[in-house]
């Protein structure tokens, strides 16, 4: 029925109750809207909430005519009476009212959709408006930032203080008035201000850069000038040696040698200058020169880094190609190490002391370049020739001719304490292995070239060198001299000849009848397993420094052995004799009393058996009185056995006043002079 | 004293003050020097309480002879006495109280002086030395009051009988006479060198060691030990001690004697040699014992070396004072 029209929403379909009776007229469209039937219109005038009474009452209706019908129906009634047919139209008319209401109720869903809708899309309108209105807001921001961030490159040019600027800077420039107030304007003037005063510095600038050039041209031209001189005066330089050696004053000779010594390293420097100066002014016979390459001395004092870069460049090579090969060369390169540790400078120092009688001691100086010590090596010569005294071997050795110049310096260790760690890379465990070959460091060298290594004194450097050199020197002469006299004594002894001066006859009785039969030289091994020395060196006055000697002397059956103790540094130090007796058996110094005092009588009295100075005469005058000592005792000892032995073998010649003395029953032992006769001390 | 002196050094004598807390010691130098007993037996002792508080030149020959009054220490040196307070000594003050010289007959050569003792019944220092002669002196004025003459060779060694008041007197000659004190005569003479089993005519004749215990007589040197019985003026045991004696003491039961050979030899009245101690010196010139303190009660043994042996048990050696 009318269930089309509500599908149709076109306005075509159109129906109007209120207006005038319908009349369909065609489709104009003109006039259609006049006379259309707008149920949409109607809505508005009517109220929901009784259209909702007014269904409530039309299905009531409808319930109720339903039930009559019902009733009629069930009571037998025909199909299409009247009231049958009355209640079902006016069923069909409750019906259409249903309908209507339907409509109505459609067509107000339908409104309030398109006014939801419609508000909605309003809202959208005004969203999608916020969104780009705040999107512009960010992108505004955003470019506020950069610009607020924007940095100048003007900021990073320095400018000059404010006050500064407005002390300095010209009115026009800096326009006070102005620039006070405004910060963008002052800061305008400022650099304004700056580029004026870059350009004023960068043109003196290049005037002075031009000034310079001129002024280093003009060097140039004096320099030229003056190597021009040098071959002049070279000239006048030779010609002026034949004047030098006229008048002696080798000045050639001391320049070239101060040239030469320009390259000497310091304590060698210094070890020349004071040895220099005190042959000038103290002792004639000292002279001083310099020998060795001086090109390589050069080429030590060139800048070390060039050599250092080929050095590191062929160090990596070198490990380069050793790592190829087999590492067997380990042992090379530790040797290697060592040699490069023990390097000699190149310049070396020769030092000559003349003695009275024609012999030299020539000492050699040399510097080790890594340890910073000053080493020494020695040679004698001698007018007359040495050789002879078998026992005199090591007298002039020149490996231990210099032992001990001052107590307890061996030589045979580095005095540089520092030395120690550098031995230890390269695994030298003692520098006495080296010493024979690269020289002795005595702590007297380094002192003499003004190396320090003990805090003892504060003196360096020249100061100290100075100190030490005329007790050096002096000791070094007074060595020499010892040494030569007792070779000459030792090829008098070897001759069993006592070579007893006449200044010390008076020391001895004329006649001595015990003799020296043999003077030979001992080693330290031998002769501290010698039984009768045990005593001496237990008392710590045996060194394996020391030179070792055995006399024997002689008189008739008995024979006595000395062992006798030398120091180097004879004859400061006294020689030390211990006896062993052979004569009816075996005595000793530690079995018998006498014996014991004949020690005392050689080894205490150095005043007595020293002899004029410098006291060369004192190891022959202990011999000779440890001669006249066995006299005695072999004269006197026949004598205190009372008469049950038979004819003496020793008949007494000896003057004395009395045979025995004290508790122990001492002979006499001292001889005076000039009466002749022995006593006890 | 450099090392090589202290080599060579013989320590000759000792004597311990009164208090027993000190010892004083000389030497072939003529030098004393004296120890402090209680720093070197005390337990924290060291090296230096082992070396003396004081030494000085006493004489200017060897000091052969000390001994020790109840006030003084008397030391002889060549031909002089002197006498040292030990009031002053332990104050390290070294001014003799005083220094005699007995007379002598000969001026060539000025004797030593190798015994002393004294006689406490008339207060008298008897000497004996280089002139063969015993001289006493008064200790009260400092006279020689008397000389014994008697002896053909030096004397070594004196002791004193206290019952009897006898002087004995050993000599070079080999003699050890007897003299009466009270009438300076001489009483006997025993020439010990005589008797076979004594006598060791390998070493010689002299007497260098004399000691008395009542009726007992120690004697040696030359001849060998011996213990005499003087009633009988016989030899009763006979010590078969190889080296010549120098000094000997009768302590408790036993005979310490000290010669040649670097040992204390303990010995029996029977004869028996019991212990031989060995000791530092080569040989051995004198022997004390500390008697009169009873804390440091030791015995002391010097001879040729600088070093003296310190006994605290007489058995073994406990430590060594030195020069």
């Amino acid at each position: 029925m009318s269930s089309d029209a509500v599908k149709k929403r076109k306005p075509k379909v159109i129906r109007n109750e209120e207006g005038t009776p319908e009349t369909k007229r065609g489709r104009a469209e003109g006039e259609q809207d006049v006379l259309v039937y707008h149920e949409e219109v109607e809505l508005e005038g009517r109220d929901p909430q009784q259209d909702y009474l007014l269904y409530k009452d039309t299905c009531a209706a409808l319930a109720k005519l339903m039930a009559e019908i019902q009733e009629l129906k069930s009571s037998g009634a025909k199909v299409g009476s009247v009231e049958m047919e009355e209640r079902r139209r006016q069923c069909s008319v409750h019906f259409i009212t249903l309908k209507k209401l339907n409509r109505l109720a459609h067509m107000r869903l339908k409104k309030g959709r398109d006014q939801t809708h419609e508000a909605k899309q309003r809202v959208d309108v005004l969203h999608l408006q916020l969104q780009n209105l705040l999107y512009e807001v960010m992108h505004l921001q955003k470019e506020i930032n950069k610009c607020l961030e924007f940095k100048s490159q003007h900021e990073e040019i320095e400018l000059v203080s404010e006050e500064e600027f407005f002390q300095e800077a010209p009115a026009e420039i800096s326009r006070p008035h102005v620039t006070r107030d405004d910060h963008h304007q002052l800061t305008l003037a400022r650099l304004d201000w700056e580029l004026e005063q870059r350009k004023r510095l960068a043109e003196q600038y290049k005037m002075s850069l031009a000034r310079k050039e001129k002024i280093h041209k003009a060097i140039e031209q004096k320099r030229e000038y003056l190597s021009s001189l040098q071959p002049g005066l070279q000239n006048i330089m030779q010609a002026s040696l034949p004047v030098q050696e006229c008048l002696s004053m080798p000045f050639e000779q001391m320049q070239k040698q101060a040239e030469v010594a320009r390259h000497l390293p310091p304590p060698l420097y210094v070890l020349l200058v004071q040895a220099a100066a005190y042959g000038q002014a103290c002792d004639k016979t000292l002279s001083a020169s310099i020998s060795g390459d001086v090109d390589e001395a050069k080429a030590l004092s060139r800048p070390p880094e060039d050599s250092q870069d080929d050095e590191s460049d062929s160090d990596a090579e070198e490990e380069q190609q050793n790592t190829k090969r087999r590492r067997a060369t380990v042992g090379v390169q530790l040797d290697d190490k060592r040699k490069e540790m023990l390097r000699r400078h190149p310049l070396s120092l020769c030092v000559d002391l003349k003695c009275k009688d024609g012999s030299v001691l020539h000492l050699f100086f040399y510097y080790l370049m890594n340890l910073n010590i000053l080493t020494v090596k020695t040679k004698v010569s001698t007018t007359t020739d040495l050789s002879g005294a078998v026992s005199a071997g090591e007298l002039l050795n020149s490996e231990s001719l210099l032992n001990c110049l001052y107590a307890s310096d061996h030589g045979q260790e580095t005095p540089n304490p520092t030395n120690r760690y550098q031995f230890d890379k390269v695994g030298i465990t003692t520098f006495a292995d080296y010493v024979s070959d690269l020289g002795h460091p005595y702590v007297w060298v380094q002192k003499l070239g003004g190396l320090q290594f003990s805090s003892d004194s504060e003196l360096m450097g020249s100061a100290l060198s100075a100190s030490h050199m005329e007790r050096t020197m002096k000791l070094l002469q007074g060595r020499l001299q010892a040494r030569l006299a007792l070779h000459k004594q030792f090829s008098s002894l070897e001759h069993s000849i006592i070579p007893v001066s006449g200044e010390c006859q008076h020391l001895f009785p004329a006649k001595v009848v015990s003799g020296l039969t043999r003077w030979t030289m001992m080693s330290y091994q031998e002769f501290t397993e010698l039984g009768f020395v045990q005593h001496v060196l237990k008392a710590g006055l045996l060194r394996e420094t020391d030179l070792f000697f055995m006399a024997v002397v002689e008189r008739g059956t008995a024979r006595l052995l000395a062992a006798v103790v030398v120091n180097p540094r004879y004859p400061e130090v006294m020689p030390l004799f211990s006896l062993s007796l052979h004569w009816k058996g075996e005595r000793s110094g530690r079995t018998e009393d006498n014996l014991r005092a004949m020690e005392s009588e050689v080894n205490v009295f150095r005043a007595e058996l020293q002899g004029p100075r410098p006291g060369f005469q004192l190891l022959t005058n202990q011999i000779q009185r440890l001669c006249v000592c066995l006299d005695v005792y072999l004269e006197m000892e026949s004598q205190v056995c009372d008469g049950s032995e038979g004819p003496k073998e020793f008949p007494r010649e000896k003057m004395c006043l009395r045979t025995a003395r004290g508790p122990s029953r001492l002979k006499p032992f001292k001889y005076n002079h000039p009466q002749g006769f022995f006593s006890h001390r | 004293m450099g090392p090589v002196e202290l080599l060579h050094m013989s320590v000759f004598s000792q004597s311990f003050s009164p208090c027993g807390r000190f010892l004083a010691a000389g030497n072939n130098y003529g030098e004393i020097a004296v120890f402090s007993l209680s720093a070197a037996l005390s337990p924290d002792a060291s090296e230096g309480s082992q070396k003396p508080i004081l030494n000085f030149t006493a004489h200017d020959g060897p000091v052969f002879t000390l001994l020790s009054t109840d006030t003084h220490l008397l030391s002889a040196g060549n031909g002089e006495i002197s006498a040292w307070s030990w009031a002053e000594l332990i104050k390290k003050s070294t001014k003799a109280a005083w220094t005699r010289k007995p007379s002598y007959e000969t001026s060539l050569e000025i004797p030593e002086i190798n015994a002393m003792i004294i006689n406490p019944k008339d207060n008298s220092l008897i000497v004996g030395g280089g002139d063969n002669n015993i001289h006493i002196m008064d200790m009260e004025t400092g006279i020689f009051k008397s000389v014994l003459k008697g002896h053909t060779d030096y004397i070594h060694c004196l002791c004193f009988k206290e019952r009897e008041g006898e002087i004995l007197s050993g000599g070079e000659d080999g003699a050890v006479r007897i003299w009466d004190s009270r009438t300076n005569r001489p009483v006997h003479c025993i020439e010990v060198f005589r008797y076979e089993e004594c006598a060791r005519p390998q070493f010689g004749k002299w007497i260098s060691c004399l000691a008395t215990d009542s009726d007992w007589m120690l004697c040696g040197g030359g001849p060998s030990l011996s213990l005499w019985h003087l009633r009988s003026m016989s030899p009763t045991s006979v010590f078969p001690l190889p080296g010549c004696q120098r000094e000997a003491v009768f302590h408790q039961d036993l005979i310490m004697s000290v010669g040649e050979g670097p040992y204390v030899s303990h010995c029996l009245h029977g004869g028996t040699v019991k212990a031989q101690i060995p000791c530092t010196p080569s040989s051995l010139n004198t022997l004390a014992l500390n008697l009169k303190n009873t804390e440091h009660r030791v015995m002391t043994v010097g001879g040729s070396s600088h070093q003296i042996d310190v006994f605290t048990n007489f058995s073994y050696r406990a430590f060594s004072l030195s020069f």
